[in-house]
């Protein structure tokens, strides 16, 4: 469950970053909102998987997740490069995220 | 000045990570959201002087490194060398995809990346 916890504290992260970018393309007070929304909810998760998962690795799978979801989000939606390096790297991320929970 | 400001944000950073985790009270749920504000302003500042990229690969690489240090020496974490190598993949990982993200691409206008 902590697992599950700490992907959608992820989750808050991706959504909490692609809401900056809103903001910064229109500054309104509800983009400023929806970062302050977005970010609670990811730091509430965090806080909930750290309580059965040890600081260090929720730490690392946490921000791992976060950037790798902000990635794969911006080659769909932002038209970012997805040039073999960046995809090799992505893989580096979910496969250490997958081999600490299998270890575990 | 740009330097300084990734230094103070990865030291904040740590310090909210572990107020997150052990906050019980008030007073210290209110330090761990004014190190989280302050983490953000920090990284901002930084990345008004430098590539955001580079900023986000040194300032998240050093915090997941001195956290699991940190929770080695204080809080007992008995990190196993599988454990220790797949968090090093992850920082790896995380540190390549933010560097290559300054990378220019004539398509790019706004990356998600790079954003904190």
């Amino acid at each position: 469950m902590y697992w599950i916890y700490l992907v959608i504290a992820s989750f808050g992260e991706i959504f909490g970053v692609a809401s900056i970018n809103l903001y910064l393309k229109k500054k309104t007070g509800y983009r400023l909102l929806l970062i302050v929304l977005t970010f609670s909810f990811g730091f509430l998760f965090l806080r909930l998987a750290m309580k059965g998962i040890p600081l260090g690795t929720a730490y690392a799978v946490w921000t791992g997740l976060g950037a790798a979801g902000a990635v794969i989000m911006g080659i769909l939606f932002f038209k970012e490069s997805a040039d073999w390096k960046r995809i090799a790297f992505l893989f580096c991320i979910i496969i250490g995220a997958v081999g600490l929970k299998i270890i575990e | 000045m740009g330097w300084m400001y990734v230094l103070f944000a990865a030291i904040i950073e740590v310090i909210w990570v572990l107020g997150l985790r052990f906050s019980v009270n008030a007073l210290e749920w209110t330090g761990t959201i004014i190190a989280i504000i302050l983490s953000f302003y920090f990284i901002i500042k930084a990345c008004e002087v430098l590539p955001s990229g580079t900023v986000y690969a040194v300032f998240t690489g050093s915090g997941a490194a001195v956290i699991v240090v940190i929770d080695m020496i204080f809080f007992q974490g008995n990190f196993s060398i599988f454990q220790l190598l797949f968090i090093s993949l992850i920082i790896f990982g995380v540190i390549g995809i933010k560097l290559t993200s300054d990378e220019p691409s004539e398509n790019n206008q706004d990356t998600v990346a790079g954003g904190r």
